[in-house]
């Protein structure tokens, strides 16, 4: 991890709103990893805190967005993309991170994601997936694995799960990675690589949530939620390589799609333009 | 075995005529079985029976490779026993060390790279800069232990020359000292076994171990440390702020170098000397309590 570290001159608290930490997340909540990621992977883009714009929709993961010392928008359930689109295009110099959560994300605001991803507008939508509502009383998700105890799903849960990368890349996005918060240095290399896509970038992160979900799923402590991820989640490659027979279903990492599509602002701006001149305008 | 005690037989005089064991021994990727190759090939040229039995392959690079060669009128078992090799030809230090007891006692030759190839497995701290277990007797000790024999940086006189891994080359002329046909046979000999583009710079090799004289003894101290002077200590520091950390014990169990312990509700640096800022505990921490500074080696 030595080669992956930040540059010597990151420090988190650079870019953390201070007079609100510490931050209100559970003990060992991998949404904080996340956002640590994040942080490091906008220090190593350049990026001014002036020129990002996180939005943020409702629950654990929308808390994320409150922490950084940017400009930040808290918006209703499940519409944070519709949000951050009207954004993007009022102002295209801003850099927008959407932070969502698998709740917010694929079950109240589905419909945004597929639009989303088919528009290909110069987004970026971190989806932090812990498999569960947290924040509203560990009810079941679209992502909740087979079997698991929710508030929800008394007896386990039955309903097949949402594979976000693959529902991402079929609506159209043209750039779609997944990454662990174990691996928080190969997650900030993939939220950078995300950032500096022009268009639409879907990152998933495989988060945990330790006293929701962990905690009453015997999954273990924060260190042993955090090192089963590893256990369970392999690159691509590696996996077809060795692990293929053994783990049918565990979800792989890495960058699934890395495509180059017209960008939904340019678009529009050059088609307004051309309506304008049209009309003698 | 049979124990060979110095009064147990009355030494033969240099040179051998009627025959001798050769052990040749390095790590992977040396050329050990290349010299082993010349020195059979040469006894052959001679009119000796030989024979060699190597085990290679399985070290790959960097693991041990060892050769042995015995020559004679007539020769039955492949291998040698301990204590009745009358030449040891090491290609690296460990592995010169690792075969002394092989060496006839008061009269084997002892000839060794002194160039020093530190294995992975030697470094017990993975501290940048710490000190390895890597064996710490010093050549002038080793060599004054044996009848004969000496000890020369021929990686150095190598890469002198031109290419390093002409190293093995310098080493067999420094044994044809003690095994002393013609320069001009041996020359042959590499010639027929070395490609093509290397015959040049082998037979400059060659000449080069067979000229080699030891330099002055404290010229020889200074030359060959046998011990490399440690690293300084990085500037590295790891802290915990105990207002920011919720107790979740991420760091506490995932350092590699357990050197975070918990404290009552919060985790503490229980053995700041053992980080090395490998940053996972940073990472890691859902809480940014953690801060880990590595300031580099100090100027």
């Amino acid at each position: 991890m030595l080669d992956a570290a930040p540059s010597r001159s990151f420090d988190p608290k650079d870019y953390l709103r201070l007079q609100y930490m510490p931050h209100f997340m559970c003990p060992g909540c991998g949404h904080g990893i996340a956002l640590h990621a994040l942080l490091a992977a906008v220090h190593d883009c350049g990026i001014a805190k002036d020129d990002l714009a996180v939005v943020c929709g409702i629950g654990c993961s929308g808390r994320v967005g409150g922490y950084i010392d940017a400009n930040t928008f808290h918006t209703t359930h499940g519409r944070p993309l519709a949000f951050a689109t009207g954004l993007k295009l009022a102002r295209p110099d801003l850099t927008v991170v959407v932070v969502t959560g698998d709740g917010d994300c694929l079950a109240i605001g589905g419909n945004h994601l597929i639009h989303a991803a088919r528009r290909n507008l110069d987004l970026t939508c971190l989806m932090l997936n812990n498999e569960v509502y947290g924040m509203t009383g560990g009810q079941a998700s679209p992502t909740t694995a087979a079997t698991r105890f929710t508030s929800t799903t008394q007896s386990g849960a039955i309903e097949p799960t949402f594979d976000a990368c693959a529902l991402a890349a079929a609506a159209g996005a043209s750039f779609v990675g997944r990454e662990v918060t174990r691996q928080a240095p190969a997650l900030k290399t993939l939220i950078a690589r995300a950032l500096r896509h022009p268009g639409f970038s879907f990152v998933e992160v495989m988060s945990d949530c330790t006293e929701i979900y962990g905690r009453k799923n015997d999954l273990g402590e924060a260190p042993e939620m955090i090192l089963s991820q590893k256990a369970d989640m392999r690159p691509d490659s590696h996996r077809d390589a060795t692990d293929q027979p053994f783990r049918p279903h565990a979800l792989p990492t890495g960058v699934f799609v890395e495509r180059d599509l017209p960008e939904y602002g340019a678009r529009l701006r050059a088609h307004a333009a051309a309506i304008r001149k049209e009309a003698g305008r | 075995m049979r124990p060979l005690p110095n009064d147990d037989f009355a030494p033969a005089p240099w040179p051998v005529t009627t025959g001798m064991n050769i052990l040749v021994v390095g790590v992977g990727g040396q050329g050990v079985l290349m010299i082993s190759k010349a020195i059979a090939l040469m006894a052959q040229r001679r009119g000796f029976a030989v024979k060699q039995s190597e085990v290679h392959g399985m070290a790959k690079r960097g693991g041990i490779v060892f050769s042995h060669v015995r020559f004679a009128e007539e020769v039955w078992s492949p291998t040698i026993a301990k204590g009745e090799a009358d030449m040891l030809v090491a290609l690296e230090w460990a592995e010169a060390l690792r075969w002394l007891d092989h060496l006839r006692p008061g009269r084997g030759v002892f000839i060794a790279d002194t160039r020093q190839i530190v294995p992975p497995f030697a470094c017990r701290s993975r501290k940048a800069g710490a000190a390895s277990a890597y064996a710490r007797e010093t050549p002038a000790e080793i060599v004054g232990r044996h009848a004969d024999g000496c000890a020369l940086d021929a990686t150095g006189i190598a890469t002198a020359l031109g290419d390093a891994r002409a190293a093995n080359t310098v080493l067999l002329g420094r044994l044809s000292v003690w095994l002393d046909y013609p320069v001009a046979e041996w020359h042959e000999v590499i010639d027929a076994i070395v490609p093509k583009g290397t015959r040049e710079i082998n037979r400059k090799a060659f000449d080069a171990g067979r000229a080699w004289t030891a330099p002055a003894p404290d010229e020889d101290d200074a030359a060959a440390p046998a011990v490399a002077a440690p690293m300084p200590d990085l500037h590295i520091s790891v802290a915990i702020d105990p207002a920011w950390c919720k107790g979740c014990t991420i760091c506490v169990k995932l350092c590699p170098e357990r050197c975070l312990a918990m404290e009552g509700p919060v985790a503490v640096v229980a053995t700041p000397a053992a980080c090395t800022g490998c940053r996972v505990c940073e990472w890691l921490c859902p809480d940014f309590a953690v801060t880990v500074k590595n300031e580099g080696v100090p100027a």
